[in-house]
């Protein structure tokens, strides 16, 4: 059986970033499931990517292939076409997986798993109505139009603020589709503001908050959705129904980590992200099985999943004693923070962090304490959920690591 | 019955004016009513079990029109003027075991299917339980061909090669008066002849099944419960008769029936008009329909209509067995009419929670609303606590084809001499479809042998069904040669379900010429995960296209106009 | 007036002032996010990213995007020249496909490599 020491499930931009990270210092073996590398990236044809990397706007397939270009001059072994079926852990761990050569197994040292994220689904959000074609999910919709080049239909209606929605309504547009309306369940838009307005406010596309899709219409094509006015907890109110006739109905209502092989592993999940506990390496709190990029938790701009990976690609090549974890706890209008231990053995001066404030605020700050003491602090004019924030903290030079708090609070 | 005193009864309770008239076969109501559970409930006052007479409602719905039936878009003459020994009418459970057992016979028989694929109907949407019978009622049709069908399972699935499990159900106590009261299954069980049925103790309950260790006082364990899956089992019904010589017309719907009050003349469809010695009216909702153009009604079809969940397999909290609350006195009399629906675990491994039942007047209203998911769900919350509502990830209803006597009816007309009908087929019909389909054959064989017709055994008739691969069940080295063989098997296309582009390719490619999304997935799961075909629809669309030679926006979900795209971009 | 950054992912929240003629930005964090109010307020540009058909197998689009920013009023007139372009072999990603498209002196150019 073939041995490697490394082994990265997910052949996306958190992947390609582990991968090139980890080659060279050790021997590492990627594996894809589709035919080609780059994930999710290939049909986000859109600009935008690689603005805080490489300083340019670059489309999705063009970013993925700067890694792609980078990973062939490394000796990274890459299986594409390879479906994960069993990880099992004995002394190492122990991989199958099949191919079109077959069933192939294979063990490692260590694991990182980048195996991106799912969409939720018409029924994960319990629309109702009739079984028709005509409904998508985001993610379908953008593969339908940008990687087998064919039109969902013509007039569409778009329930999510979400940047996918928001996209897919200015591509939909560009293509001639006619987009009714993006409809949000949330008070306030989920997408990047400048989403909104170079793919909303450019073609005149409206928005409506508090409102969401509780019902669709069509034998056999969808034929008319029911619209929804939402109570402050998202609920439907009875009375608010008004219909709109459209043959497609996509859906941009989030996105769920993927955590199969996690699971599989018993890698231990966050409820709040979805993905798993990590510390300050990407480690999750199994020993030697890394999580980066989306199936860590859903991020909003790419750089921070490459960015992700290569923590994870660095730190699995490295030689880790016994780790000693403290828990890192939020507490404020703070919806999450990754990594959510810290390794004190390990190396504590530049931690990367990300957070999301759980609400729209402005002028707040945030303060990190361990024991009382203040280790990083910063104000925020403004902050808003579906914007992730990034800091980077030393722990270095705090005296005692225990009681680590992040709070945000009112400046 | 004295149909006086009941229309009496009527008006006093409901305040309904009611008409009833009898014939020889059945009591006919008329009238008006402005709520349809009543009209129902009307329906039922008239039943007579003495009398045997069956009921036909006609009482109206003040202000509702019934929606048109659905239809095949299609319209050819590609069966005009044909001639059959024996038409099946309707690609349910029913139509296609009946064809199957037919095709044990030397006759040209064939079976028309109104939408794109059989299991269409409340064959494609229901539980997949494979009934003990320990809930029915003596001496019915429901019992006799429930207990029947249950014990030829094995050989069924065996020789079709569908997957079949007998893995037993719980029916859980949550008080002890309730499990005195169920010691009742017992005396019964015994009388219907359900092998080993018995009663167990908390301890136990609980061990097999921990997820009910708050509750449960003790459990009554049927192991002769079983689980299919009954879009695949009729499926496979389908194709093993084509295998033996049947015809299977899809998208081919009976319009009418001509008929001299003697017999049927012949059969009128969108795809021409054609001939048959024998008519088999196995139409589900439609059954009575079909009667009434045959000129034969003597039943009302009510629909009724049951919602199920299916949970994420790989969520958590979930049990290993197919459990539910044993009914309390209260439950019964809220509903007669079902078990109360319970927690299923399918041949694939998904937990399904239902059904609920409602009475519906749209024969082929399968919505759903939240108030079912709601329903449903709480419901078997109460039988197994630890269930979470976040892992549901799919919902879908089906409508029985109940008769107001609530059950089967299996028998030849007695007044057109060419027709039998198989209808008010409502649980439990897929586990009885094996034993009546049986009857059934023999019953048509007895009809045309009575019309002077010699019926031969068909020689070539082999029972054996080749079943399509599926790689995921197979042993490393058994699936690495078939990858070996076609790398295509090496391909995973559904991530949820791990199902390769070979068995998607497989199949598109079925015999019954089924290229549709939903063929696919209901043959081979591929968009059955919890994904729901976000990632892999796109894939399975491009295959279909790619294997059949026709543009993508020709290929549909199911039936004809239910297109995924409009054509390429930068075309439109 | 108020206006969203669309330059980066960013996305300040920028006050621009037009004081006859002298255009002052607060917010921007950088200088580009200046200079993005200043064309949005006089002759408002954007990049455009879309698709084009081909004829090579397994590629039945190719995405393409402007190496530049256009005029917002010829989007569709750059929308309409894709939709009649056809790639009939295999190119590396990057490849110029129109030049100068709607006399803009921006480029439509490939942006998947089609392995």
């Amino acid at each position: 059986m073939q041995h490697y020491d490394i082994v990265i499930i997910g052949g996306g931009p958190a992947g390609l970033a582990a991968a090139i990270k980890a080659s060279g210092q050790a021997k590492v073996l990627l594996i894809e499931r589709e035919q080609r590398l780059g994930g999710i990236l290939k049909q986000c044809i859109h600009d935008g990517f690689g603005v805080v990397r490489f300083g340019e706007k670059l489309s999705g397939p063009e970013y993925a292939d700067r890694f792609v270009k980078e990973l062939a001059k490394t000796n990274v072994e890459v299986a594409l076409f390879s479906f994960v079926t069993n990880v099992r852990r004995a002394d190492m761990f122990e991989l199958t997986y099949v191919c079109e050569n077959g069933v192939k197994n294979v063990t490692c040292d260590k694991i990182i798993l980048a195996t991106g994220c799912r969409e939720r689904t018409k029924n994960g959000i319990f629309i109702q109505g009739d079984r028709c074609s005509g409904v998508y999910t985001a993610g379908a919709a953008q593969n339908l139009v940008n990687i087998l080049g064919v039109m969902p239909g013509r007039r569409t209606v778009i329930l999510g603020s979400g940047d996918i929605g928001l996209i897919m309504a200015r591509r939909l547009t560009l293509e001639g589709a006619k987009v009714l309306g993006v409809y949000e369940a949330k008070p306030t838009p989920s997408g990047l503001t400048r989403n909104i307005h170079q793919c909303l406010h450019d073609f005149d596309i409206p928005l409506h908050l508090s409102k969401t899709v509780t019902r669709v219409f069509g034998r056999d094509r969808l034929e008319k959705v029911e619209i929804s006015d939402v109570d402050d907890k998202m609920r439907p109110i009875a009375g608010t129904e008004q219909i709109v006739e459209c043959d497609t109905l996509i859906l941009a209502v989030g996105l769920i980590p993927e955590n199969e092989i996690a699971n599989d592993l018993s890698v231990k999940l966050d409820y709040k992200t979805k993905g798993a506990f990590v510390d300050q390496n990407c480690q999750t709190l199994t020993d030697n099985v890394y999580a980066c990029g989306n199936a860590l938790h859903v991020n909003d701009l790419v750089d921070y999943v490459s960015e992700s990976g290569e923590i994870a690609g660095v730190n699995a090549c490295k030689h880790n004693g016994e780790r000693k974890l403290t828990n890192i706890s939020v507490s404020g209008k703070i919806m999450y923070v990754v990594p959510q231990m810290l390794d004190v053995n390990s190396d504590l001066d530049k931690v990367v962090m990300y957070f999301r404030a759980s609400d729209d605020l402005g002028n707040q700050r945030l303060t990190i304490t361990s024991n009382g003491e203040t280790v990083f602090t910063k104000r925020y004019l403004k902050l808003l959920p579906p914007e992730m924030e990034r800091i980077v903290v030393d722990f270095s030079k705090a005296s005692n690591l225990n009681n680590i708090t992040v709070t945000l609070e009112d400046a | 019955m004295n149909l006086t005193k009941t229309v009496n009864r009527v008006y006093k309770i409901y305040g309904v004016k009611v008409n009833a008239v009898q014939d020889e076969r059945s009591v006919i109501l008329s009238g008006e009513c402005n709520d349809w559970q009543t009209i129902v409930k009307i329906g039922k006052m008239f039943v007579d079990k003495k009398s045997g007479k069956h009921v036909v409602n006609d009482i109206k719905l003040s202000g509702y029109t019934e929606q048109p039936p659905m239809l095949p878009s299609v319209c050819d003459k590609s069966l005009d003027k044909t001639q059959w020994d024996v038409v099946v009418i309707g690609g349910g459970i029913s139509g296609c075991s009946v064809a199957r057992e037919l095709s044990k016979y030397k006759l040209k028989v064939l079976l028309v299917e109104k939408h794109s694929d059989v299991a269409h109907g409340a064959s494609g949407a229901n539980d997949g339980m494979v009934h003990a019978g320990i809930d029915l009622k003596h001496q019915c049709k429901k019992l006799h061909y429930g207990v029947k069908g249950n014990a030829m399972y094995q050989q069924v699935c065996s020789d079709l090669g569908v997957e079949f499990e007998r893995a037993g159900q719980y029916v859980v106590f949550s008080s002890k008066f309730i499990q005195l009261l169920g010691r009742s299954y017992l005396s019964r069980a015994k009388k219907h002849n359900i092998p080993n049925v018995k009663m167990i103790g908390k301890k136990e309950i609980c061990n097999i099944e921990p997820q009910v260790k708050d509750y449960a006082v003790g459990a009554l364990k049927i192991p002769s419960t079983g689980a299919v899956s009954p879009y695949k089992l009729t499926i496979a019904y389908a194709e093993n008769a084509q295998q033996n010589g049947v015809t299977v017309s899809l998208n081919t719907a009976v319009l009418s029936l001509e008929h001299n009050d003697k017999e049927i003349t012949s059969v009128v469809t969108n795809r021409g008009t054609f001939t048959s010695k024998c008519v088999i009216n196995c139409a589900g909702v439609f059954a009575d329909k079909i009667a009434e153009m045959a000129g034969d009604r003597y039943f009302s079809i009510h629909p009724r209509k049951g919602v199920d969940l299916l949970m994420d397999p790989k969520g958590k909290g979930l049990p290993t067995n197919a459990i539910s609350l044993a009914p309390t006195l209260k439950t019964l009399k809220q509903n007669k009419n079902t078990k109360g629906g319970g927690i299923i675990k399918t041949v694939d491994g998904n937990i399904l929670l239902g059904p609920n039942a409602h009475e519906v007047p749209e024969r082929e209203d399968t919505t759903t609303a939240m108030s079912d998911v709601n329903e449903v769900f709480e419901k078997q919350n109460k039988c197994c606590p630890s269930l979470q509502r976040g892992n549901i990830i799919a919902y879908f209803a089906g409508v029985r084809a109940s008769t107001y006597e609530e059950d089967f009816i299996i028998e030849r007309s007695r007044k057109i001499s060419n027709l039998i009908h198989v209808a008010g087929i409502q649980s439990p019909g897929l586990t009885a479809a094996p034993a009546f389909s049986v009857d059934v054959a023999e019953m048509t064989v007895e009809l045309l042998k009575s019309r002077g017709e010699t019926v031969e055994k068909n020689a070539n008739y082999n029972p054996k069904r080749i079943a399509p691969v599926i790689a995921k069940n197979l042993e490393e080295s058994e699936l690495d040669k078939l990858i070996t063989d076609n790398p295509d098997y090496g391909k995973i296309i559904c991530r949820c379900e791990q199902i390769s582009l070979g068995e998607i390719k497989q199949a598109i490619n079925n015999p019954l010429g089924v290229a549709t999304i939903d063929g696919v997935k209901r043959r081979v799961r591929a968009g059955m995960g919890r994904c729901q075909g976000g990632f892999c629809m796109p894939m399975v669309l491009k295959t279909i296209a790619d294997e059949l030679k026709v543009d993508i926006k020709d290929v549909n979900k199911c039936d004809n106009g239910s297109y995924i795209a409009i054509g390429n971009i930068k075309e439109i | 007036m108020d206006m969203v950054c669309i330059v980066c992912p960013n996305g300040c929240r920028l006050t621009v002032e037009n004081n006859n003629g002298e255009i002052s930005v607060a917010g921007a964090k950088c200088k580009r996010g200046e200079a993005f109010a200043k064309t949005e307020l006089t002759c408002p540009t954007r990049s455009i990213t879309s698709s084009v058909r081909t004829t090579v197998s397994d590629y039945p689009v190719v995405s393409v995007r402007t190496d530049g920013e256009i005029p917002k009023d010829k989007i569709f007139e750059l929308i309409a020249i894709l939709s009649k372009f056809t790639l009939d072999k295999k190119v590396p990603i990057g490849t110029i496909l129109i030049k100068n498209v709607c006399g803009t002196e921006v480029n439509v150019i490939t942006t998947t490599e089609m392995y």
